[in-house]
């Protein structure tokens, strides 16, 4: 099937949300992008980069701070009636049955009485659930569940299916039976759904799913790259042009993900990521053991059992702290990295800290707290963080923060009294005991 | 995979002959529509000053029925508000700042002391009938029913998983079927089991909200309460008797038809699919009705008038749909639109100004009438009541800390008490009042210090409870550790039960403290046997001003105790939650 009219279109989106702690979050920024007919779109990109945002706003089920969204042309107005979707968690009603809650959308679309039984009943026969139609979701395994998610969907013969990380929940077998089902009802022309729209954390399955991928940057989110992908359905996932594809997505996303090649604002201080001390010397000591103390970020994220984004976060930590350096995609453990690990804990520590200390986030930090005699308000801090990183939740931020401080002995936290204090600076004591 | 638990194939209905369970369902539906009648009948009944109460036993059951059916009234009311109030805080954000602290301060004021106002303004509407006590005995009971209600809904709301709620858009359902079969049943737990808390509530001003003065009038209604206190002024104590175990049998039947078939139906609208710990509750009258067939006959039948009505309405469907646009087109337009949004926001916001104005007006005309020693009287009356309140809850923590330790530890004695306990909550403190009172006497304690235990009386079980959920709350892996690293008790109840206890029990603090101000209106100022019984506070100087008929200082000492429960609740007891849930709160 050949891509036709543009069915969906977002055209220079914003949108904005506000944070309970006051705090403005921008979730996209002048995001523009189109679907078209017969198109299966997979939409990718780190956490917080807004996916799902452009997922329901081309559902209508929100509406953009600014810019619009067409269907066929014209500006949506409400929920798309064409449209239905499937939920990362489900989003079943557990006091109903399977076979009512596949009947959910029919009744407001007018389908009644036996079309609308004849409706469910080819819906659920569909995803393979027959026998279960007088189940509650609660007697479901997660796959089964999702299944009844999908019938719920095709009930309605949407002309388009947004699938919000539909396979998110599920274990590695389901989702392999699952995502191949899917690619079989998109193109059996009987379920009338020819445009598939999926947020994704996985490469392999945009790879396997979609004719075009998107990769979107956060901070707020953008588009920052599209992929074609002209595999022939039904994608074979061992074939070499397979894993070719997915080699030159992992390429793709390393460039976007990795050192943020140009920010989209300038700013002075660099946010650390927001990952555990652990986690950085797990990386080190996973890299002492490969060869010449090197690998490709994304067998790394494979090796350790973790996702790309959550590890490009981890090397992007090191590499501030100068322990490992990525040329392209590869992450190479340096020299400082290779002594740190051969230091014991307490030497490690001192170096933590004196890399720390130059680390710009911290050594305004260390500043602030110099000024204010080695001890400030929780507040304060957070205030500054705010005015920063608006677009990062100061909490955690600051909760980072405190582990590395703590952890390199360069800060430490009073929770009670709600004071960050610096260590090793003569009037910290005081202001403690007080 | 998970095995699946196959439904049981469905019988078709109206085959089975009727059984015993239809005809006992039958029955009580008799029983029900006779007693709406009956009370029907007693409502419009022409109004006679201080109706006769007749204390003979026989009389009983019928008080007792009149008095549940207007705890089942109120109830419903309660619901009603709930509803509408919880809805409007969730969607609306200028309606959450408004609303929420409403209902903060409406649940923490001692709304008895409104009774007299809403009597008389209710009987000078309905001046020849009943109906005006009767419709002030029910929004009394109302008051001390809706707020922790509405304050459920709402919160339940508010945790409504934002995937449900776009699943039931792009199903394309409008608001109302969203509402009726998303945000009702995921609230129905909530619902039911504070419905039970609120019943409970409810029956605690019975005996004043049935019979009370004000001047010199004497206001009466038939019910259990007015039994109780003709039956104390009489000083007959058989009849006293009489009325504390219909009480009982009341509450006792209103648990097990009522409250546990429900609880354990309610069962099926849980939106997280544990199981909550323990076993599933159980219910014999949910078992008994499930197995009767009338019911699921009743559900054909209903489908089916259903159906005919949507035939019938089919005709007129075309032109409405036609017509509902354009009637809508205006609201749409004033809700969307910012310029009229704007003005509509700005004349709501002049309205609650105004409305607050005209009150606060009002409540200075009638303060401004007290004098110095008046002032100087109602603020030493409260610093008395203050300290009995706090000496309450001192007491009632004394008991219900290591008591609810004890009971919450052992899933078994929690199971097996917790029924128990909740029947026992749910009787009416007011009512033991007299008793207490009469065995004080006897050992020579004066009312004085007595109100001390009558007030204890009235808020000890909320701390029992919360202490109680709160221990059987403990992850078993942190009792193991304590088992493992073999802790002497004292070190396992300080380092383990007493902090994860703590949160709860300041919870408890708050509603026993609260139950403990309003209880003090009742407490320090009775009438037993005949004789006046009066200690110096601020409850007896709120009941000697409204059986005076004193509005002014009725109206001061209302304000008094609201500012200072309200103030106590923001100030103190919020901080102490505050600390209490991040210092000791096991969920991080």
């Amino acid at each position: 099937m050949t891509p036709g009219a543009v069915l969906l279109e977002a055209q220079h989106v914003t949108q904005r949300f506000r944070l309970p702690n006051g705090q403005n979050l921008e979730a996209l920024r002048d995001v523009s992008l189109a679907v078209r007919e017969h198109e299966v779109v997979a939409l990718v990109g780190p956490s917080g980069c807004g996916k799902s945002t452009l997922l329901r706003l081309f559902a209508g089920l929100a509406r953009p701070v600014d810019g619009k969204v067409l269907y066929r042309g014209q500006s949506l107005d409400g929920v798309l009636g064409a449209a239905a979707m499937v939920f990362q968690t489900f989003a079943l009603l557990p006091w109903l049955t399977v076979a009512e809650n596949v009947t959910m959308g029919l009744e407001a679309r007018g389908v009644d009485g036996a079309a609308r039984r004849d409706a469910v009943a080819r819906a659920i026969n569909l995803v393979g659930l027959d026998g279960f139609e007088q189940a509650y979701p609660k007697e479901l395994s997660g796959g089964m569940k999702q299944r009844v998610g999908f019938a719920r969907a095709l009930a309605v013969a949407p002309e388009i299916l947004l699938m919000d990380e539909p396979f998110g929940m599920l274990d590695p077998l389901t989702t392999e039976n699952l995502r191949s089902q899917v690619v079989n009802l998109w193109r059996d022309p009987a379920t009338g759904v020819n445009t598939l729209v999926v947020v994704t954390h996985s490469v392999e399955e945009a790879v396997f799913l979609a004719g075009r991928v998107v990769v979107f940057g956060s901070n707020p989110g953008h588009v920052r790259e599209e992929m074609v992908n002209p595999l022939p359905y039904p994608r074979q996932e061992r074939s070499p042009e397979f894993e070719e594809m997915v080699d030159r997505l992992h390429a793709i996303l390393t460039a976007t993900l990795l050192p943020e090649p140009a920010p989209a604002t300038p700013q002075r201080l660099v946010p650390f990521p927001r990952v555990h001390v652990s986690e950085v010397t797990g990386l080190l000591d996973h890299l002492l053991t490969r060869p010449d103390g090197k690998g490709p970020v994304f067998e790394l994220a494979e090796d350790l059992g973790v996702d790309y984004d959550r590890m490009s976060a981890v090397v992007r930590a090191a590499e501030q702290l100068g322990w490992v350096t990525t040329p392209g995609e590869i992450v190479q453990l340096t020299a400082a990295g290779r002594e740190v690990m051969a230091m014991d804990d307490a030497a490690r520590k001192d170096v933590t800290r004196a890399r720390l200390a130059k680390q710009p986030l911290f050594a305004r930090l260390v500043g602030m707290l110099k000024e204010g005699d080695g001890a400030v308000e929780d507040e304060e801090v957070l205030a500054d963080l705010t005015i920063y990183f608006p677009f990062i939740p100061a909490e955690s931020l600051f909760a980072i923060v405190v582990e590395w401080g703590r952890y390199a002995e360069l800060l430490d936290h009073d929770a009670d009294a709600g004071r960050l204090t610096l260590l090793g600076w003569e009037g910290a004591a005081e202001a403690r005991v007080e | 995979m998970k095995t699946l638990r196959f439904p049981p194939a469905l019988a078709p209905p109206g085959l089975r002959r009727l059984g015993l369970a239809d005809i006992a369902i039958l029955c009580l539906l008799g029983g029900v529509i006779a007693m709406v009648v009956s009370f029907a009948r007693e409502f419009e009944a022409p109004f006679s000053q201080a109706v006769r109460i007749d204390l003979s036993p026989a009389a009983l059951p019928k008080y007792t029925l009149y008095s549940l059916s207007r705890g089942v009234l109120a109830l419903l009311i309660s619901y009603l508000f709930a509803l509408g109030f919880g809805w409007a805080a969730a969607t609306s954000r200028a309606a959450e700042r408004l609303l929420l602290p409403l209902l903060d301060i409406l649940q923490s004021i001692p709304v008895l002391g409104f009774l007299p106002g809403l009597v008389l303004g209710l009987m000078s509407l309905f001046p020849t009938r009943n109906v005006g006590l009767e419709l002030a005995a029910i929004l009394m009971i109302f008051t001390a029913q809706a707020w922790n209600l509405a304050l459920s809904f709402y919160n339940s709301l508010r945790a409504l998983p934002q995937p449900l709620r776009d699943a039931c858009k792009v199903a394309g359902w409008p608001p109302g079927r969203t509402f009726r079969q998303l945000e009702v049943p995921a609230a129905a737990q909530g619902l039911v089991w504070n419905g039970m808390l609120s019943m409970a509530g409810g029956w605690f001003f019975l005996m004043v909200n049935e019979a009370f003065r004000l001047g010199n009038h004497d206001y009466r209604l038939p019910g259990i309460g007015s039994f109780m206190s003709v039956a104390l002024d009489q000083g007959n104590s058989q009849a006293m008797a009489l009325a504390i175990a219909a009480m009982v049998v009341m509450i006792v039947c209103v648990d097990q038809l009522l409250w546990r078939p429900l609880v354990v139906w309610v069962e099926k609208f849980r939106l997280d699919e544990s199981s909550g710990g323990g076993p599933a509750p159980s219910s014999w009258v949910l078992d008994f009705l499930r197995r009767a067939r009338l019911p699921r006959r009743a559900a054909v039948l209903q489908r089916r008038a259903y159906r005919r009505a949507r035939r019938a309405a089919r005709p007129l469907e075309r032109p409405f749909r036609a017509v509902g646009p354009i009637i809508l087109r205006g609201p749409r337009f004033a809700f969307e639109h910012p310029v009229p949004r704007k003005i509509g926001a700005g004349l709501a916001i002049a309205a609650v100004a105004a409305a607050a104005a005209l009150g606060a007006w009002r409540l200075w005309l009638l303060l401004a009438q007290l004098g110095w020693a008046e002032w100087g009287e109602l603020v030493s009356s409260a610093a008395l009541t203050f300290i009995r309140v706090m000496g309450a809850v001192i007491v009632s923590t004394a008991w219900a800390l290591p008591a609810g330790v004890v009971i919450g530890r052992s899933p078994r004695l929690a199971r097996a008490l917790q029924p128990v306990i909740q029947v026992v909550a749910s009787f009416p403190a007011p009512m033991l009042f007299p008793l207490v009172i009469l065995l004080f006497e006897r050992i020579g304690v004066g009312l004085g210090l007595g109100a001390v235990a009558l007030m204890v009386l009235a808020g000890q079980w909320y701390i029992l409870f919360n202490v109680i959920s709160a221990v059987a709350a403990i992850p078993q892996q942190l009792k193991d550790a304590t088992t493992v690293f073999r802790l002497p008790w004292l070190a396992r109840w300080r380092s383990l039960y007493l902090p994860a206890a703590f949160p709860a029990l300041v919870t408890g603090w708050v509603t026993a403290a609260g139950g403990a101000w309003n209880g003090s209106i009742v407490a320090e100022y009775m009438n037993v046997a005949g004789r006046l019984q009066v200690t110096k506070g601020l409850g007896s100087l709120i009941s000697n001003a409204t059986a005076h008929a004193n509005f002014p200082l009725l109206a001061g000492g209302i304000a008094l105790m609201s500012l200072i429960v309200v103030g106590w609740n923001r100030v103190v007891w919020r901080s102490l939650m505050g600390w209490a849930q991040s210092r000791f709160g096991l969920e991080t």
